[in-house]
């Protein structure tokens, strides 16, 4: 198996000799060994140097924590003895103190990692006949990573990424033995994989490296502990630091500086280097002349990277740990700091250095994890093709929720069964804030989001839902948006009155000691794929506001600034919450006068919420009930039947990335009848003018929501009560912020011009009948009318039996405030003169007002008004 | 082994080698006693409670970590400012065949032999600080223990002589003798790096205070080799342990605010007592605050206010006091006067004079600085039970930077829900806070929104007095014991509370649900300052009276 293989065995031997003594250096052995043979100079003649292994490399050399060690040499060593080598190589490999135990080694045919049970042969076996036979399906014909290798070689790699699950799904002893003894069953692997690679290819230069990752469970940082030493083990973090890049010599070259010999390459022995003392060249000999040529020596990088727990992670009255990773060769410079990432190694303990003088050991140990993979959990933003599969930021499980843990999946798909799982959820979304179903409903969709699509014209749509709350002061709206912060995946808090645009957005700034030129981004780019949470919207500047204009709707922010151009995506739910623009909303105003928003962002809210606060004892007395439990209850036991937290974040999560609903033909039926029928709602009877009821956006606003409730349900198919309920919310929402009382239609007119168009024209119309009424019946300055009477009349004229005094009063009012009646109390009297038409067409009409007589004619230059004090004074 | 073989106070290692190797022959396999005790803790609690043993224990201070010798029992109060994680060391050794442990010390007593067999073992590192803005009256740690540890000093001790040799800091500090205000201040600075043994993570939090009782030492022998070590940093490298002494604790207790007012009796509280109580620190708090009744009886409830419980992100049982209406005059005589007060009244007290310059340059929220990787205190990281008094009569026009913004907003945001925000650099984290926040202004405050604006309106500037320690003491007794005592309310009087919220509102739409959780609060203030654990009409009566009278001055 290995006898062909030169390199193999060498490594083999460094790897495995030194574990436990060393700090590991993973990832470099077979590099090393690959370059020498390169280089002729290093390589030719020269059996290739040993124990360059991943465990080479440290400065110190440290007692073993864990009885392993010596062990893991002695395994090694067996696995050479049993399988006779070929190679000169390994000879100058064996490390003096071990040569007892080589030969008894050598000796036995079965070779047991120390202390254990594992025989190093049937690991062998074990790791071949998984990397041959593993297959994915069973379809497949090629075995998974057959092909990975025959990838590898092809592409001239470095290492086989090797997911833990695999191995775990086929032989989960092995898996097992992985976990608990890395550092011997990875030796192994690699040599397997050296067997492979030159059977394959017996060209192939390059050592190719098992990288493992993915493990069945990962721990948290703060768990670790000292029985984790030595072990494989997988954690969840964020870079914080990462030194600068650290050559480590591997090699060292010595030059006699008498008469100029080139020493052998000196590998480093457990950090340390064995300066020559003597020249070795025959004719030299001279003593201490050795000096080290650093050109000639062979470095490999290093990197020392600090993990910092996530937030998540943290329990509350905490702060989080830390911990360090050695990364090696291609690992350094994988993970920049801030990022979120997973690593797999090896966690491993070293001794404190003990000062010279001392007496007395110093029994600390300085921990830290040999990084064998490193993913990194936070995408990149620009490459991620589908928006939808969000990672979770603030899940507890981290950013990416371990959703392959089946028993959770199972849980989730069993939760979504339920037949009332919308209203439950719904229940659980913050239920403390009590009342506000539909808000909450509406919230809900915004949480699991539409689908986001890119159509073959390149044109995108989002499938973000922007939501807006308009409303009185004390209706829980900060509360709703904190809640849902915390909830959502990659929340973005922000307060319209403390951001500038440079907040919500991206700027560039200049780093003060470089001058180089930084990007940074602001809460949107941050939200990117998550909510953004605005709170007091309506205080936001100008200037930020029209930044979201972009965001909204074609989900990028661009920035042009200090000759930097960008564009940043920027795919997020926008949840902003708004005072109305008096304390109070004023239901007299439109909903862009109360809020005074421009129409054209208005409009690009999915839904407008108004959460007013009405006057009404039985809300008063949920209120006065709630803020008394408040203080006075347990507030655990106070709810119950909700899905707490983080089986909601869970659900969310997994429906985020998992589910990806499409619309059935049923509910693209209903979709089109009930965008319809909203159109042609929109008709003001007997009016000319067609009021727009829906527009365009609100129909992609319907997909996503229905979208978002099928999802909901963990449905792939969009159903027709999606559709339905979609409509329902859409009229929800809308109906509070835009419907014409006067007509009860919806008028998209209020949003999207800010002015309502039917009841200015049912209005005129009012006041029109209302004269037209007052001037057949009533006499000038005659006997006063009963305004009862008058709305009978107008009720009759008008055949609308809805009339109330109110409108009436109203119409009066304009009237009186015309002077063409006088109200006194319940009764209106005409008090207008109507002239004739005079001989050139003009109209008059003169009434009294303040004691002044008006003159008004349909001709402007004929207005006028004179002083009548006494027609005043006889109360006329 | 017959009788003691140790002394827990001059030789407290004895008693864990002692009980150590008792456990090991009698057949404890050293591996299983990681993270559990083998005795050892049950041997100091008797020793400090049952026997008493705790009063002769000197408690660890900048004045007397230079006597106290190393390895013998100190204790050290303090607040956990920072957690530095985990530490793995070598619990148990092999030495010539005998197991011996290196629990609760830093150094092994025999040479380990890198080869013998040895169990790894871990323990947590707690950085403490002195509680942020203790008052001197409640430092127990100053005076007592003084004259105590004058005899343990042996002129000759290395110690003694180390801090001869060097650490200017020990002879400035030996030179002022009583607690001045240099001090205070230096006392502030000194901290102390605690090792925790086998006790859950959720026992110590950040912020608690603790008293922790442990073994001393000093083990500047190592010295922290840079070079070798450059991969792998030494967070502890910043903290040389001849400045930062470590305390390796063998028994923790949480001190609360009660346990602060060390001094004072230990009372029932009977309930003629407790009113006696309220009505002599009224009528103080009345001379203090210029005769201004009302403005005493609020800050009577403000001092009592305590966050009793949080649902979702609402703090519930906060009460912040706005006191408006100052002027330059009327700021420097009550300013002082109430300030002094609160000091006198409770043990964690800051002032906090509010000018634009400050919060510009002041860094208000803890950073962790990844540099040392340590976490940086900031002026909010605080106490559980701290009190602020933030003056903002002295804040100018002017214009505030991005640091000043965020001060401001920190500051907001622990008014409004009791949080402050740690700084981590890459993300910041809310941590639950619990303080009284006081605010004086000109007008009321829209930078700082309190739960409570009360318009101050002083009549006379009546003289003090001199208040005798006793009283002072049944102040603060009454203070600390009232605030965290249960509360409930009955059914029936939540009716009668629900009807007048529900009556209230149909008169005047605009109160709003911060409005009836202010009335709750004070309701459930006023009847605990009485001493009592229900709501009653009487008290709820006096609730709405108050509301109606600060109503009036606020027209």
């Amino acid at each position: 198996m290995a006898s062909d293989s030169s390199p193999g065995p060498t490594s083999t031997d460094d790897l495995i000799s030194s574990p436990g003594r060393n700090t590991l250096s993973p990832a470099n052995n077979t590099r090393n060994s690959r370059r020498k043979r390169g280089r002729p100079s290093a390589a030719v003649g020269t059996p290739p140097v040993p124990s360059h292994s991943r465990y080479v490399g440290t400065p110190e050399p440290s007692p073993t924590p864990n009885s392993t060690a010596p062990s893991s040499r002695r395994g090694g060593r067996g696995r050479s003895g049993s399988v006779p080598l070929t190679s000169p190589s390994t000879d100058d490999v064996v490390p003096s103190s071990e040569g007892g135990e080589e030969d008894e080694a050598n000796g036995s045919p079965a070779m047991f990692v120390w202390g254990t049970n594992i025989s190093v042969q049937d690991v062998n076996a074990a790791i071949l006949r998984f990397l041959r036979h593993f297959r994915e399906h069973e379809s497949h014909t090629d075995g998974k990573y057959m092909k990975a290798i025959n990838h590898v070689i092809e592409i001239e790699g470095e290492s086989l990424e090797v997911d833990a699950n695999d191995v775990d799904a086929y032989d989960s002893d092995l898996y097992t033995k992985m976990v608990r003894y890395p550092l011997e069953v990875l030796a192994i692997f690699d040599i397997v994989l050296m067997d492979m690679v030159s059977r394959i290819n017996p060209l192939f230069e390059k050592h190719i490296q098992a990288r493992i990752f993915n493990l069945k469970t990962s721990t948290s940082m703060r768990n670790l502990n000292p029985a984790d030493i030595e072990k494989m083990v997988s954690l969840k973090g964020m870079v914080i630091r990462c030194s600068s890049i650290i050559p480590e010599i591997r090699e060292a070259v010595f030059r006699c500086i008498v008469c100029g010999h080139f020493s052998e390459p000196i590998v480093v022995d457990r950090g340390q280097i064995s300066e020559p003392t003597i020249c070795m060249k025959e004719e030299c000999k001279t003593k201490n002349s050795m000096t080290l040529v650093h050109n000639r020596c062979r470095f490999a990088d290093k990197q020392i990277v600090r993990l910092q727990e996530t937030p998540d992670e943290i329990p509350e009255g905490g702060t989080p740990h830390t911990v360090s990773l050695l990364m090696h060769d291609k690992l350094v410079d994988a993970g920049k700091p801030g990022d979120r990432v997973e690593v797999t190694g090896i966690y491993r303990a070293m001794s404190v250095r003990v000062g010279p003088t001392q007496r007395t050991v110093k029994s600390l140990f300085k921990t830290y994890i040999d990084c064998l993979h490193l993913k990194k959990t936070d995408k990149s933003r620009m490459n991620a093709e589908d928006p939808m599969e969000t990672e979770q930021n603030s899940t507890q499980n981290g950013e990416e929720p371990r959703v392959d843990n089946e028993e959770l999946v199972e849980k989730l798909k069993e939760l979504s069964k339920q037949p009332d799982i919308y209203d439950m959820l719904t229940r659980s979304l913050a239920p403390n804030i009590w009342e506000l179903d539909d808000v909450k409903k509406g919230l809900l969709c915004q949480l699991f989001g539409g689908s986001a699509l890119t159509h073959d014209t390149g044109a995108t749509f989002r499938g973000d839902i922007n939501i807006l709350l308009v409303g009185d002061p004390g209706t829980s709206k900060s509360q709703l948006l904190q809640y849902i912060h915390k909830l959502a995946p990659r929340g973005i808090y922000t307060s319209g009155r403390g951001s500038s645009a440079v907040g919500l957005t991206a700027y560039v700034s200049k780093d003060p000691e470089t001058g180089e030129t930084v990007l940074e981004s602001g809460a949107l780019v941050l939200s990117d794929r998550g909510i953004c949470c605005i709170d007091e919207f309506d205080k936001m500047s100008e200037n930020a506001r029209s930044m979201l204009h972009e965001v909204m709707e074609q989900q990028t922010v661009s920035i042009a600034k200090a000759g930097i151009i960008a564009s940043l995506n920027a795919r997020t739910s926008v949840l902003a919450c708004a005072n109305p623009s008096g304390s109070r909303y004023n239901p007299r105003l439109s909903v862009i006068d109360n809020i005074h928003l421009p129409p054209t962002l208005l409009s690009r809210f999915d839904l407008i919420y108004l959460l007013l606060d009405k006057a009404d004892e039985v809300t008063d007395r949920r209120l006065a009930k709630h803020i008394v439990a408040l203080h006075f209850e347990n507030p655990e036991n106070s709810e119950q039947n909700v899905i707490d937290i983080p089986t909601l974040t869970a659900y969310l999560s997994y429906a985020r990335k998992n589910i990806h609903p499409e619309l059935s033909d049923e509910a693209a039926e209903e979709l089109t009848r009930g965008y319809v029928e909203m159109r042609r709602r929109g008709n003001f009877p007997g009016s000319s003018k067609k009021v727009i009821t829906a527009t365009p956006r609100q129909i992609e606003s319907l997909i996503r929501l229905s979208e978002a409730l099928a999802r909901i349900r963990f449905s792939e198919l969009v159903e027709k009560k999606d559709v339905v309920e979609a409509f329902r919310l859409l009229e929800v929402a809308l109906q509070q912020s835009a419907t014409d009382h006067a007509t009860g239609t919806i008028d998209m007119d209020l949003i999207t011009t800010g002015v309502s168009a039917s009841e200015r024209m049912r209005r005129d119309n009012l006041v029109g009948m209302t004269r037209n009424i007052i001037m057949e019946k009533m006499q000038l300055g005659g006997p006063s009318t009963r305004m009862l009477e008058l709305l009978e009349e107008l009720k009759q004229q008008s055949n609308n039996a809805e009339l109330h005094l109110n409108d009436l009063r109203n119409a009066l009012g304009s009237l009186a405030s015309e002077g063409f009646v006088v109200i006194h109390g319940d009764s209106v009297k005409r008090s207008c003169l109507r002239l004739p038409v005079d001989k050139d067409g003009n109209e008059y009409s003169v009434w009294l007002k303040k004691g002044w007589l008006w003159l008004w004619s349909n001709n402007p230059t004929m207005i006028a008004y004179i002083p009548f004090p006494w027609l005043h004074s006889k109360g006329l | 082994m017959v009788g003691r073989q140790y002394d827990c106070l001059v030789n407290p290692l004895g008693a864990v080698r002692f009980t150590f190797e008792k456990a090991v022959t009698s057949g404890t396999d050293p591996a299983s006693l990681d993270r559990n005790d083998w005795g050892v803790a049950d041997i100091f609690r008797e020793f400090l409670f049952d026997k008493d043993g705790i009063s002769q224990v000197p408690i660890l201070t900048p004045s007397t970590v230079h006597r106290v010798q190393p390895n013998t029992l100190v204790r050290f109060r303090g607040m956990i400012q920072d957690m530095l994680g985990n530490e793995f060391y070598v619990g148990a050794y092999k030495n010539e065949g005998t197991w011996n442990t290196n629990k609760f010390t830093d150094v092994s007593q025999f040479a380990m032999d890198p080869s013998a067999d040895m169990r790894v073992w871990e323990r947590r590192l707690l950085y403490c600080v002195p509680v942020p803005g203790l008052n001197s009256w409640a430092d127990s740690t100053s005076d007592e223990v003084e004259m105590q540890d004058a005899s343990n000093e042996l002129p000759n001790s290395p110690r003694a002589k180390k801090m001869r040799e060097g650490e200017s800091f020990m002879t400035e500090e030996t030179d002022c003798g009583g607690p001045t205000v240099s001090d205070v201040d230096f006392r502030n600075k000194f901290s102390c790096l605690v090792k925790i043994y086998d006790s859950p993570e959720s026992d110590l939090k950040l912020n608690d205070v603790f008293e922790f009782i442990g073994v001393l030492t000093i083990d500047t022998e190592v010295k922290n080799d840079k070079n070798g070590e450059h991969e792998l940093e030494d967070e502890l490298v910043n903290l040389p342990p001849s400045k930062v002494p470590r305390l390796h604790c063998l028994v923790h207790r949480k001190l609360s605010v009660p346990d602060m007012v060390f001094k004072s009796p230990t009372m029932e509280p009977k309930p003629h007592l407790v009113k006696e109580i309220r009505e002599s620190l009224l009528h103080y708090l009345k001379v203090v605050l210029g005769d201004d009744e009302l403005a005493a009886h609020f800050m009577l409830l403000h001092l009592l206010s305590k966050v009793h419980s949080r649902v979702d992100s609402f703090a519930v049982g906060k009460l912040s006091l706005n006191l408006t209406s100052f002027d330059k005059s009327s700021i420097s005589v009550f300013g002082k006067r109430i300030n002094n007060a609160i000091k006198t009244l409770l043990p964690f007290t800051h002032h906090m004079p509010l000018t634009v310059e400050y919060l510009n340059t002041v860094s208000l929220s803890p950073v962790k600085d990844y540099e040392t990787n340590r976490l940086v205190s900031g002026a909010l990281q605080c106490a559980e039970g701290s009190h602020f008094m933030i003056d903002e009569t002295s804040l100018q026009a002017g214009v505030l930077n991005s640091n000043g913004v965020e001060n401001t907003r920190l500051l907001k945001d622990l008014m409004e829900f009791q949080k402050v925000e740690y700084d981590f650099k890459y993300y910041k984290m809310n941590m639950d806070a619990d303080v009284q926040i006081l605010v004086l202004s000109e007008a009321k405050s829209n930078i700082l929104p309190a739960d409570l604006i009360v318009p101050f309106h002083p009549s006379s500037v009546g003289p003090l007095g001199d208040v005798d320690e006793e009283t002072l003491n049944e102040w603060r007794w009454y203070l600390a014991t009232l605030r965290s005592s249960p509360h409930s309310i009955e059914t029936e009087m939540q009716k009668v509370v629900e009807d007048d919220m529900v009556a209230a509102r149909q008169v005047d739409r605009s109160l709003g649900s911060e409005d009836f959780s202010r009335w709750l609060t004070i309701g459930r203030l006023m009847s605990l300052s009485f001493g009592e654990t229900c709501l009653s009409h009487q008290h709820w009566q006096m609730v709405k009276e108050m509301e109606r009278l600060r109503k009036e001055r606020l027209q």
